[in-house]
C-alpha cells in the first residue's frame, strides 16, 4: 500500500512538467517511499483491529494524512532542479486536511465492510477509490502550494537519478506488481479472516454445547419424543382396535380392515418423522480430507480453554509429531474432541484430593492414529461402563446422554472405533481410532 | 341397555390419535364424540347422558388441566381421563388431585383406557341417579303443604308429637294426621326413612350452597 501511494506520487510527478529538467536525489526517495509504507502499515493495523471507535479512526486517519502528506513533501525535496521550490503554508495545509479527510473515510468504509461481513465488492472498490483520491487530492493540492522560482544556484547532483529513465513504464510496472501483491494480500487476508470465522463458529459450538446439555437439546428431545409418540399412539390404539372387532362374534372385517389401514399409515407418519430428523442431522455428507490430527487437538484445546481455566483442569499434550495424516471432517472432530475433553472435565469436578489433568495423545496405529483422552476424575464405574455410549444414558445430573452417543456415531462414520477403559490409579481413558489417509476401506 | 346411550367425548388435538381412540372405543359399543380442542368442547351443548371426558393434555389455546380446571369451576362434574404424551409425576399428581379417574401415558395400553372409561361412566352413571333420586325426592318434599312441612322438620329433629304440638299450638292429634299426610306424600316406609331422606336433601342442599 505504501508503495502504492508512492508510484502514485511519482507517476503523478511525471505529468508535472517544468521547463527545466527535473531530476531525483534517490536517498531521499527511498525516504519518502518509507514514509509512505510506515504510515500504511500503520493505518492497516489500526484498520485490522476488532473494534474500531470514531477516536481511534480519527487518530489513524490523521496519522495515514500525515503520512502521505510526508511521503509527498519528502518526495518533492527529492528534486533536483535549477529552481527553487517554495510552498504556500495554506495550501500546504490544506492539502494534509485533504489526505486526512480522505483517509478517515477510506478507513470507515473498509472498517465497516470487514466488521459486517456484508462487504460487497462495490463498496470495496469505493473504499479504494476513495483512497485514491485521497492520496491524489492531496499530491495536486500540494503541488499547487509549490512555486518555483528559476536559480542560478548550481544543483547538487550527487545519488541524482532522472526519473525519465524509469519513465512511465518503469512505475507502471512497479505500481502493477504492487495491485498484484495487494490482491494477494487481500486473498490471505480472506483465508485468515476464514479462520477466523471458523473457530468463532467452533467456539459457537463449544458454548452451543453446553446450552444443549442445559435446555436447548432437552427442548428438541421433547418435540420430537411428541411428534413420534403421537403416530404411535394411533397405531397401538388402532391394532388394538382392529384385533376387537376381530373377536367379535362375528367378526366385523370392514372396521379391523380400515383400522389396520389407518395403523400403517400412522406407522409410516412415524417413521417419516425419523426420515426427517435423518435427513436433518446429515443434510450433506461431511467433507473428508486428509488432515493431521495433532492439529486438530491443538486447535479444540484453544477452544476448550476457558472451560478448562474455569475448571481448574491442567490440559497436557503427549502427541508424536509425524502421526500419519487421517482422513476425515475436521469440523466433526472437533466436536468430538470437545465431547470427551468436557466429559474428562466434568468427570473431574468433583476431584479435590489429586491434580485435575487431562492428557491428550495421539500414536500410530494399524489403522491410522490412535487419540487418547486421559482423564483423573472419578472413572468409569464397571457396571455402567457397559453403556456409557448408549443414547440418552447418562450419570450426570444434568445430562441428557446424547454427547458419548454422537462422539460414537461420529468415530464410526469415520470408519474408526471409540471405547473407554480405566485409568490406574484414577479416571478414565477414552481413546479412539482413525483410518489413515490414502487408504481404502 | 343404559350402556348404549353412554357417551365418550375425546379431546385431542391429534386427528389420527382422536380416529383410533374412537376406533377403539366404538369397538366395544360405546358412542364417542370428538373435539379437536378445549374450546370446541366448551362451546358444543352435550346431551344429557351419562358420559365422560377423554382429555389430551397437551393442546393448543387452553390446556387439558386449565379445561378440567374450568369444567370445576363451573360444577361440571364429567367425570375425566388424562392422557398425555409426556407425563411428569407433579403433572400426574395435580391431575388427579383435581379428580381426574386415571392419567395415562401415550401408548397406553387399550384395556387400561376401557377400563378407565368403564370406571368413569360407571361414576357418572351412580351421580347421575343419585342426582335424579334428589331432585324426585325435592319435587316430593315441595308438594309437602307448609304446615306439613313444619311438621316434618321438627319430627326428623326428634321432637315428639306432643311436644310439636304444643310449640305450634294445635291438638296432637291434627299433628299426627299432617304427620301421616307427609309421610305418604314423601313415600316414606318409616320414620328412619323418612329422616334419611331429609338428611339427603339437606347434605345435597349443603353441598350445592
Amino acid at each position: 500500500m505504501g508503495i502504492g501511494i508512492w508510484s502514485t506520487h511519482f507517476t503523478a510527478m511525471l505529468a508535472f512538467r517544468l521547463p527545466i529538467p527535473i531530476r531525483y536525489h534517490w536517498p531521499t526517495v527511498l525516504l519518502s517511499l518509507m514514509a509512505g509504507i510506515v504510515s500504511s502499515a500503520f493505518a492497516l493495523y489500526i484498520a485490522s483491529r476488532k473494534k474500531m471507535g470514531p477516536v481511534r479512526a480519527l487518530n489513524s486517519s490523521v496519522i495515514m494524512g500525515i503520512g502521505i502528506a510526508a511521503l509527498h513533501y519528502i518526495g518533492m525535496a527529492a528534486m533536483r532542479l535549477a529552481a527553487a521550490m517554495h510552498f504556500d503554508p495554506f495550501i500546504v495545509a490544506l492539502a494534509v486536511l485533504f489526505a486526512m479527510g480522505f483517509s478517515l473515510l477510506a478507513l470507515l468504509l473498509t472498517f465497516d465492510l470487514r466488521e459486517e461481513s456484508r462487504g460487497t465488492p462495490l463498496r470495496k472498490i469505493l473504499s479504494s477509490l476513495v483512497m485514491g483520491a485521497a492520496i491524489l487530492g492531496m499530491h495536486f493540492t500540494g503541488m499547487a502550494s509549490a512555486s518555483f522560482v528559476p536559480s542560478a544556484t548550481p544543483t547538487d547532483l550527487s545519488n541524482v537519478v532522472d526519473i525519465d529513465p524509469l519513465d512511465t513504464l518503469g512505475i507502471s510496472t512497479v505500481t502493477l506488481l504492487i495491485l498484484v501483491l495487494s490482491v494477494v494480500s487481500s486473498a490471505v487476508d480472506r483465508r485468515f479472516y476464514a479462520q477466523r470465522l471458523q473457530l468463532a463458529w467452533a467456539e459457537s459450538k463449544v458454548v452451543l454445547n453446553h446450552t444443549v446439555r442445559v435446555g436447548a437439546m432437552d427442548e428438541l428431545t421433547t418435540s420430537l419424543a411428541h411428534e413420534i409418540n403421537q403416530p404411535l399412539t394411533a397405531v397401538v390404539t388402532e391394532v388394538s382396535a382392529s384385533l376387537r372387532w376381530l373377536a367379535l362374534q362375528p367378526p366385523n372385517l370392514d372396521e379391523a380392515r380400515s383400522g389396520l389401514a389407518r395403523a400403517i399409515r400412522q406407522a409410516n407418519r412415524a417413521s417419516d418423522v425419523i426420515g426427517r430428523v435423518r435427513a436433518l442431522l446429515k443434510k450433506t455428507p461431511p467433507p473428508m480430507r486428509a488432515l493431521n490430527v495433532n492439529e486438530v487437538v491443538h486447535e479444540v484445546l484453544v477452544l476448550a480453554r476457558n472451560e478448562l481455566h474455569g475448571h481448574g483442569v491442567r490440559a497436557k499434550t503427549e502427541t508424536t509429531v509425524d502421526v500419519p495424516l487421517v482422513l476425515g471432517d475436521r469440523i466433526q472432530l472437533q466436536q468430538l474432541m470437545l465431547n470427551l475433553i468436557i466429559n474428562g472435565i466434568d468427570s473431574m469436578s468433583m476431584v479435590n484430593d489429586r491434580p485435575r489433568e487431562l492428557i491428550i495423545k495421539s500414536a500410530p496405529h494399524p489403522d491410522g492414529v490412535l487419540i487418547q483422552v486421559q482423564d483423573t476424575g472419578e472413572g468409569l464405574d464397571p457396571e455402567k461402563a457397559q453403556r456409557i455410549f448408549e443414547p440418552f444414558f447418562t450419570s450426570k445430573p444434568e445430562g441428557i446422554g446424547m454427547g458419548l452417543s454422537i462422539s460414537r456415531s461420529i468415530v464410526e462414520a469415520h470408519g474408526g472405533r471409540l471405547w473407554a477403559t480405566p485409568h490406574s490409579p484414577h479416571g478414565a481413558i477414552f481413546q479412539f481410532t482413525l483410518q489413515r489417509a490414502g487408504k481404502e476401506k | 341397555m343404559t350402556e348404549r346411550h353412554s357417551i365418550v367425548f375425546i379431546v385431542d388435538d391429534d386427528a389420527s390419535v382422536r380416529e383410533a381412540l374412537k376406533n377403539l372405543i366404538r369397538s366395544v359399543g360405546l358412542h364417542v364424540e370428538l373435539f379437536g380442542s378445549a374450546t370446541e368442547f366448551l362451546e358444543t351443548q352435550r346431551p344429557d347422558a351419562p358420559s365422560c371426558l377423554v382429555l389430551d393434555v397437551r393442546l393448543p389455546g387452553i390446556s387439558g388441566l386449565d379445561l378440567q380446571r374450568r369444567l370445576a369451576d363451573a360444577n361440571v362434574h364429567i367425570p375425566i381421563i388424562i392422557i398425555t404424551g409426556h407425563g411428569d409425576i407433579p403433572m400426574s399428581v395435580r391431575a388427579m388431585k383435581a379428580g381426574a379417574i386415571e392419567f395415562l401415558t401415550k401408548p397406553f395400553r387399550d384395556q387400561d383406557l376401557l377400563d378407565a372409561i368403564q370406571v368413569a361412566l360407571e361414576r357418572d352413571r351412580t351421580r347421575r341417579q343419585r342426582e335424579a333420586e334428589i331432585a324426585g325426592l325435592r319435587e316430593r318434599f315441595e308438594s309437602l303443604s307448609p304446615r306439613e312441612r313444619d311438621v316434618v322438620t321438627k319430627v326428623v329433629s326428634g321432637m315428639l308429637n306432643k311436644q310439636i304440638a304444643d310449640e305450634i299450638g294445635i291438638a296432637e292429634n291434627t299433628v299426627k294426621v299432617h304427620r301421616s299426610r307427609a309421610m305418604e306424600k314423601m313415600q316414606a316406609q318409616s320414620l328412619a326413612d323418612l329422616v334419611k331422606m331429609v338428611e339427603r336433601l339437606d347434605g345435597s342442599t349443603a353441598k350445592a350452597s
